[in-house]
């Protein structure tokens, strides 16, 4: 298993009524997605992006070849547990409100009660419905149902995240989140899958790209060694008198180089997003994705935001030593041996398992009970705990190639 | 099992938030009590009741069983359409779970309807009587009213009283009961038609044109009639065996019917009936069991009924019926076959019955909710619908159908019966399970009719199609867009 997704001369021929050929939409495609890397399948309209992602998750039957994700077949329930799809667009139950979407899905993976609710809450907050959470989602914005759909594929605490066109539809914050998510994502182990035509987001995030073009892989690798133009440089300075930069440019000229100098501009989005937050500080009414002060408090200071995203994703790779450890982050997956029965324990705790609170008990090491919200503490860490809770469990196994693949 | 329940659930939102269960369930919330201050039947109160529960379940079940149809094929059809089902099956479910959710949704969603108005229908029923003052309170009332009554009083309460002792012994006896049927076993007469056809054959007298199948067809129903037919000064006695009344304190009944040969100038028979156990006679054994005898004269082609005493039936269950046609009729009476005469005997309580006919019901909503459900897997909306609704009416008239079928000419309905026929038989019967056919006329719906429908219908057709939903969902490709 040394891929997460693995294709085969993949190959998705669609056919008319009589059988003959009318698109072929995929052609021959081997795709090769390491663990724990993000990668990017980019391509203009039509050129078959969808189209594989749906093989991948046994949505669409291949004509030709074969795909293999995360070591099995992509519609085998025990695979699938593992995967969280963002689709192409939030086909959503429109009756249902945000809560009970995040419920329903939540069910299917027979998450027990109590992990669903605080998984909910987690996530309502991380994506900033709290406060519209009880609104059918059919009344929801474009931006807002994407929202809900990216909290619906989150809830499962997947190994592989497979999005397609996550941005779409998106305010630059919220895609500015994603962004983060994913590389906060990647760092906590998961491996991400995704569709895009906005090449400045998959510049930030992706570590490889394949360029489809007509279902055929045109160009791939690493995003680095794509688009380094190895013989420039550039410097960026704080401010700095003329006469440096004089002298500056006088050393570059000794060296026959040719200089240009200019003031850096913000990026569009830095820019929008502090506008935004400084309206957002001025408590401006909105019914869009966020109108409390609390889910305020979650976009609005860049820092808090940062904060939840990062208790969110490195619940368990961060080193600080926390006071009160919750009961999932029982270490022993993060030391080197491994002991059968803490593996037995690490299975124990992992989310579809209905006897999540037991190991408290059998542990015996962990003396603290899980943090529940009754106990009066601050709500700071409260809402840490929650998010732990979310994230903070993956198979020892995954643990296992997280760090195989850092060593790689 | 948790994501079959996941499922259910959220189709029964759907189906609720939706609003199209709400449609029909304030359709017959408004209509049921409608109909019951509304219908009259025949004026009197038991008439009234049997429209009522005819029409009010009827009803019932139309509206469920399309709304059955709408729902199982909506659900499963829109997620297609609408790609909800993207998300859904990327999920850890398997395409089969997937649909027994919907179904189980759907079955769930019934269940609670259908307990909800047949309890309408229900309590409407049994408090009418009590609304016109037909209970056996305002008898006790009347009676000691009138022993209290002086004597000028008394002759118009008596009246009172006696009408009101009819009302609710019609009731009680006609209506509000089950009572088991039993008809006579049909002669058999295969060797005497034979007989019959190969003497004409012989004589050469046989109608031109008709083939042996038709000829002997016809025979065989006038020797059957013959049977059962009395010419003036004879008599007819039919034998019954595994009489098993509730409680031998009860009444037996008699239905019967009579045709004539020749009207009479007042359309009346006279006649001569003995009931009990008539093998007393033969074996000059002291009789044990008492044989009654009725001399009446009765209206012709119209159903009536003799009220027997349970204790005529023998030790055994055996019970003979004897009809005289009395010389003062100057007609041969005939009884018709299967209707003409049958043994009524109370076997169980209105509300078992009542509640044996829903179930009937239920069946019949789970068995579209299985056709919905396989038609909804590789058809859109509007064309399973439009199929569902095909089937159901074929299956309501299925034995009309059958019937009409077979008085076709001879080619044709030999191509009928290789094509069409066995269509209709795989089919359930609707028509020939309707709740109101037993409870409008009192008859027992057993236990076991109830479990050889369920069998039939449910275990067997209803299966057969939801296998078939699973066979062809499980290989369907889900993203692929047909137009
Ligand atoms: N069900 C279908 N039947 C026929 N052709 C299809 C079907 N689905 C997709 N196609 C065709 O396959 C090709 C690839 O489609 P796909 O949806 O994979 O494109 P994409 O790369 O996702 O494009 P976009 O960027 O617009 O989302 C297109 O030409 C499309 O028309
Ligand atoms: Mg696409």
């Amino acid at each position: 298993m040394e891929y997460a997704v693995e294709t085969f001369s993949l190959t998705k021929i669609f056919s008319d009524w009589w059988g003959r050929e009318i698109v072929r939409a995929v052609d021959d495609l081997n795709l090769r997605v390491r663990y724990n890397e993000v990668f990017g399948l980019l391509g203009p309209n039509g050129s078959g992006k969808t189209t594989t992602l749906k093989m991948l998750l046994g949505l669409l039957y291949p004509t030709k070849g074969k795909a293999i994700v995360l070591g099995g077949d992509g519609a085998n329930p025990k695979i699938s547990a593992k995967i969280g799809f963002l689709p192409e667009e939030s086909y959503l139950y429109r009756y249902l409100n945000a809560r009970e979407t995040l419920d329903f899905y939540g069910r299917l993976f027979a998450l027990p009660h109590k992990v669903r609710k605080m998984r909910i809450e987690a996530l309502l907050d991380m994506v900033g419905l709290k406060a519209v959470a009880n609104r059918p989602v059919g009344t929801f914005s474009k931006g807002m149902a994407r929202r809900i759909g990216l909290a619906q594929a989150l809830i499962n605490d997947p190994d592989l995240l497979i999005l397609d066109e996550p941005t779409t539809g998106l305010d630059p914050i919220g895609t500015r989140q994603i962004k983060d998510l994913i590389l906060k994502l990647v760092e906590r182990g998961k491996t991400i899958l995704l569709c895009s035509h906005l090449l400045a987001d998959v510049e930030d995030v992706c570590d490889r790209i394949a360029i489809l073009y007509g279902g055929k892989i045109q160009a791939q690798g690493r995003v680095r060694d794509l688009l380094q133009q190895t013989d420039k440089k550039q410097i960026t300075t704080g401010s700095i008198s003329d006469t440096t930069v004089q002298r500056i440019k006088q050393l570059i000229q000794n060296e026959q180089a040719d200089c240009v100098v200019t003031s850096p501009m913000d990026k569009l989005e830095t820019f929008f997003i502090r506008t935004v937050a400084a309206a957002q500080q001025q408590a401006q009414p909105t019914s869009g994705a966020v109108s409390t002060t609390q889910i305020g408090a979650f976009l609005t200071p860049k820092t808090l935001t940062e904060s939840i995203l990062d208790k969110l994703v490195s619940a368990r790779v961060s080193q600080e030593p926390r006071p009160e450890p919750p009961t999932e982050q029982v270490h022993p997956v993060e030391t080197s041996q491994t002991k059968p029965d803490e593996q037995l324990l690490s299975k124990l705790t992992k989310p579809a398992e209905p006897a999540q609170p037991k190991p408290v008990v059998k542990n015996g090491k962990a003396k603290t009970k899980p943090v529940k919200t009754e106990t009066p503490r601050p709500a700071e860490q409260t809402k840490k705990s929650i998010l732990d809770q979310l994230t903070g469990r993956s198979t020892p196994q995954n643990e296992d190639e997280d760090s195989d693949s850092k060593v790689n | 099992m948790h994501s079959i329940w996941a499922v259910a659930t959220n189709t029964i939102k759907q189906a609720l938030r939706m609003k199209v269960a709400l449609v029909f369930i304030i359709l017959l919330v408004v209509l049921l009590p409608l109909m019951g201050a509304s219908m009259t039947g025949d004026g009197t109160l038991k008439g009234r009741l049997q429209t009522f529960v005819s029409y009010g379940l009827s009803l019932t079940s139309l509206l469920l069983c399309l709304l059955t149809i709408i729902i199982s094929i909506y659900s499963l059809t829109s997620d297609i359409e609408q790609r909800q089902i993207y998300t859904v099956l990327t999920k850890p479910i398997r395409r089969f779970q997937l649909l027994l959710g919907k179904l189980l949704g759907v079955i769930l969603l019934d269940v609670a309807l259908l307990a909800l108005f047949s309890a309408i229908i229900y309590t409407i029923t049994i408090y009418t009587p009590r609304y016109f003052g037909v209970s056996q309170a305002e008898l006790t009332r009347l009676k000691t009213k009138y022993n209290q009554a002086s004597e000028a009083e008394q002759l118009g309460l008596e009246d009172e009283i006696f009408e009101l002792e009819d009302e609710l012994y019609q009731l009680n006896n006609e209506f509000l009961t089950a009572r088991a049927s039993l008809i006579p076993p049909e002669a058999d007469v295969t060797h005497e038609v034979i007989d019959i056809y190969e003497e004409l054959e012989k004589t050469g007298q046989l109608p031109p044109g008709a083939s042996r199948k038709k000829i002997i067809a016809e025979l065989t129903s006038r020797k059957k009639l013959e049977k059962q037919a009395a010419a003036v000064g004879e008599d007819l006695i039919w034998e019954f065996n595994n009489v098993k009344p509730l409680d031998p304190d009860q009444s037996l009944f008699i239905r019967f019917k009579y045709d004539v040969s020749v009207n009479p100038p007042d359309l009346h028979v006279y006649s001569s009936w003995l009931i009990g156990d008539v093998r007393q006679f033969e074996s000059g054994i002291e009789i044990e069991t008492p044989i009654y005898t009725f001399d009446r004269k009765d209206l012709i082609r119209t159903f009536h009924e003799i009220e027997v005493p349970a204790d005529a039936v023998a030790q055994d269950g055996y019970l003979a019926v004897g009809f005289f046609n009395v010389p003062l009729n100057d007609t041969v009476v005939i009884f018709p076959l299967n209707v003409g005469l049958e043994v009524l005997y109370k076997a169980d309580t209105f509300t078992a019955n009542f509640l044996r006919a829903v179930c009937l019901i239920l069946l019949r909503l789970i068995f579209l909710a299985c056709l919905g459900i396989l038609a909804s897997t590789f058809l859109s909306f509007p064309v399973a619908v439009l199929l569902s609704l095909c089937v159901f009416f074929t299956a309501t008239i299925s034995g009309f159908l059958v019937e009409s079928f077979d008085f076709l000419s001879e080619n044709l309905s030999a191509l009928y019966s290789y094509t069409l026929r066995p269509v209709i038989t795989l089919l359930p019967q609707f028509d020939k399970f309707d709740p109101a056919k037993f409870l409008v006329p009192a008859r027992l719906l057993s236990w076991s009719l109830l479990a050889k429908v369920t069998g039939l219908m449910i275990c067997i057709k209803a299966s057969l199609l939801l296998l078939l939903a699973l066979l062809v969902f499980s290989f369907r490709e889900i993203a692929k867009i047909i137009i």
